[in-house]
């Protein structure tokens, strides 16, 4: 149901954004941000929403 | 603070705010719209950040249980916000870093259960602590 898990996970935050950097997506109108460009120029702060609605 | 008021602040210590949901650019757009959020929205339907970002998928109990209930309850009587249709999947749990130039993660905070979310004081905080 929701398609939760059977069983509990763990979180598990990397300790460098090596693995996000190179994730590319786009922006509410249509735009490619490449994750690592965000903190290229200076500190990011990333905030994942649990859903929408 | 909420989150979609606190751009002025953040970027005062030094740091640009961007949020991440599992939707549709256009989901995005209309979120911003209908929130009222003066932020950048990212568009992740596939959830492949939330994955290298380390986020869980909740179980049943992360989701509805008593505890996340009570939070939910009193977060609805704060902010006067109230649940409407879910877009993506809706038992994924999200969360916040901080990344510094580099791509060293300098706090992050992934929720345990859908109740578990920083606050903006605390994201907040941990970009001044990283002295942005």
């Amino acid at each position: 149901m929701f398609g939760a898990a059977t069983t509990r996970q763990t979180t598990n935050p990397p300790a460098s954004a090596d693995a996000l950097a190179d994730i590319v997506l786009p922006d509410q109108d249509g735009n490619e941000v490449r994750l690592g460009d965000l903190w290229r120029d200076g500190p990011v702060a990333l905030v994942w929403l649990r859903h929408y609605g | 603070m909420q989150l979609h008021r606190a751009r002025e602040e953040f970027e005062a210590a030094g740091a640009r705010l961007v949020l991440i949901g599992q939707l549709s650019p256009r989901h995005a757009a209309h979120f911003r719209r209908n929130e009222h959020i003066d932020l950048p929205v990212l568009a992740d339907e596939k959830r492949d950040s939330y994955r290298a970002a380390g986020a869980k998928v909740a179980t049943m109990g992360e989701l509805l249980g008593p505890k996340v209930m009570a939070k939910g309850a009193a977060t609805t009587a704060k902010y006067r916000v109230v649940q409407g249709r879910t877009i993506g999947h809706p038992a994924q749990l999200g969360g916040a870093m901080v990344i510094a130039p580099g791509g060293e993660i300098t706090w992050s905070h992934m929720s345990d259960d859908a109740s578990d979310n920083a606050t903006p004081e605390e994201i907040l905080e941990a970009v001044r602590s990283a002295g942005a």
